[in-house]
């Protein structure tokens, strides 16, 4: 392997990814995925009971972490009643999105892998079309509709969690201020289209992560150790991708206007 | 519903072998790495000449393009209201260097690197090379886990010194973006930072890299279960190590700042 193997790689199958990516989108828009809405409904329900608690989880770590250098930092300036500034700035705006990223291409965008790349492998994708089942739309289409169908949702949650985390660490666990000074301050620095900016936000990782794990495991090949690589090169795209859309994000929607409420 | 107890129970005692598996594995690492002979010092600089040429780009990327923006535009456009964009050098301290160098480099190696070492290990299991190993006598602890332990160790605290400059140059991007000068930077940013900072940082990361190793090595060497086998235990391994990951970052920042007072104050 050469020092130069990973961006080589990259670059390469950007185009490719790009390609399957918007076909896939195409199914959607088109409704061919509505064809097959049961299996859609069936997906969203697998990504409900097999992911939600884990990236709630992380949601509620992370905050724990943004709570707790949010409250010493206050501390360290002298105004540990603001605390509640940081960890919403921290909270809503960056790490959210961010926890729902990483956990994203790891629990799902890895499963997508490991899951229709099995299916590639056993040759059962190429059972699908000789049956006449077009397997673009009821293997990837479906997933992606089950994702835009669930994630929303998903995400706000994980944010709620979040929030859950940075209460417990700033008011209980730090505890020098008090929960309604805490409370008063972490509601003034946000509002509800930060929320939908954050949510754009996560929801651009989550797609762009939906169908790089699909890309990869619909075009594996090599038996079981090929998916196996596969699904370890589709993290080395994903943890790349949801930092340059977490900053693209910050760019548009704050890079301009911090919209804090402070001066005029 | 005892089915439902049922449902419940097996999952919990599930995750708890495992656990106690993992733990009984850092445990035997741990002594195979310091009992002679030592027979794993090539596998190990290939293994860390491994994870730096896996490692290297999308670490560095991340890292620019994430304290450019988080730290840098969001904290920086809240100082600018206040006219203090000088102070921005003396929050990287508390962003780059406490928390998002180590936050990153844990998700890179352990998202690019670790799962890079679960596919191999994953291969050699179901090809049953481990098994062929332990006939002919080879320890596969001592020659594959050991080597990979120590290797990740070195690579993640190494690491954490690129991710650290990665994202000092996030934040003078960002500084030349709401056209500053760098001195002030680079003064504020200078006199905040403490030694304590520096090393906290990187035993951090080693213990970082210690869990990620355990975690990836361990769903490699007992993935099993045909065509899917080896991509579940790489996405199994890249859940929890990223959970156990953050789980103890949290406590180990929590733990660092409040028994070293001195490093959050500001000057």
């Amino acid at each position: 392997m050469s020092w130069v193997a990973i961006p080589r790689d990259l670059f390469a199958s950007f185009g490719d990814i790009a390609k399957f990516g918007w076909r896939v989108i195409a199914e959607v828009l088109e409704g061919s995925a509505v064809r097959f809405f049961g299996e859609s409904l069936r997906q969203a329900g697998i990504l409900i009971v097999g992911s939600a608690l884990v990236i709630w989880g992380m949601a509620f770590i992370l905050g724990l972490t943004c709570g707790v250098n949010g409250a010493y930092f206050a501390r360290s300036i002298g105004a540990p009643q603001i605390g509640g500034s940081f960890s919403a700035l921290c909270d809503l705006r960056e790490i959210m999105p961010l926890a729902f990223g990483y956990m994203m291409s790891a629990k799902v965008g890895t499963g997508l892998v490991a899951e229709i790349g099995a299916m590639r492998i056993s040759d059962e994708i190429d059972a699908l079309e000789v049956m006449g089942v077009s397997s673009l739309a009821f293997l990837c289409a479906t997933r992606l509709l089950a994702a835009w169908m669930v994630l929303p949702f998903m995400y706000i949650a994980a944010v709620a969690a979040g929030f859950v985390g940075s209460y417990i660490s700033v008011v209980q666990q730090v505890g020098e201020v008090s929960s309604g000074g805490y409370s008063l301050i972490f509601w003034a620095y946000q509002n509800p289209p930060d929320l939908l900016f954050s949510t754009i936000k996560g929801m651009a990782m989550a797609t762009v992560i939906v169908l790089v794990g699909l890309y990869y495991g619909y075009t594996a090949s090599g038996g079981p150790v090929g998916v196996g690589t596969a699904t370890a090169k589709s993290m080395v795209l994903n943890t790349i991708v949801v930092h340059f859309l977490s900053m693209l994000g910050t760019m548009v929607f704050w890079g301009a206007n911090p919209r804090a409420p402070i001066g005029g | 519903m005892g089915e439902l107890a049922e449902r419940a129970y097996l999952p919990v005692k599930n995750g708890l072998e495992q656990v106690g598996e993992m733990m009984v594995l850092t445990g035997k690492t741990l002594l195979s790495a310091v009992r002679p002979p030592f027979p794993y010092g090539l596998e190990f600089v290939q293994q860390f000449y491994f994870l730096l040429k896996l490692c290297w780009f999308p670490l560095i990327v991340s890292m620019v393009t994430l304290s450019y923006g988080a730290p840098g535009l969001q904290a920086g456009n809240f100082l600018e209201i206040f006219g203090s964009l000088d102070r921005l050098g003396g929050f990287f301290v508390l962003a780059v260097i406490r928390n998002f160098a180590p936050f990153v480099t844990a998700v890179i190696l352990a998202g690019v690197g670790g799962t890079a070492i679960t596919a191999d290990l994953g291969a050699r299991k179901i090809r049953e090379e481990l098994d062929a190993l332990q006939v002919l006598g080879v320890d596969p602890v001592k020659n594959l886990v050991v080597p990979r332990f120590l290797a990740l160790m070195v690579v993640t605290a190494l690491f954490n010194g690129l991710a650290i400059l990665a994202g000092l140059f996030g934040g003078v991007l960002a500084t030349l973006t709401f056209n500053a000068p760098l001195g002030p930077f680079f003064s504020t940013l200078l006199t905040n930072a403490t030694v304590t900072d520096l090393w906290g940082s990187l035993l951090e990361t080693a213990i970082f890299g210690a869990i990620i190793a355990v975690v990836c090595c361990y769903k490699g060497m007992t993935a099993s279960g045909g065509a899917e086998g080896v991509g579940r235990a790489v996405n199994q391994a890249v859940v929890i190590s990223m959970l156990a990951v953050f789980a103890f970052n949290y406590v180990f920042t929590q733990t660092l700042l409040a028994t070293h007072p001195e490093i959050s104050v500001v000057k």
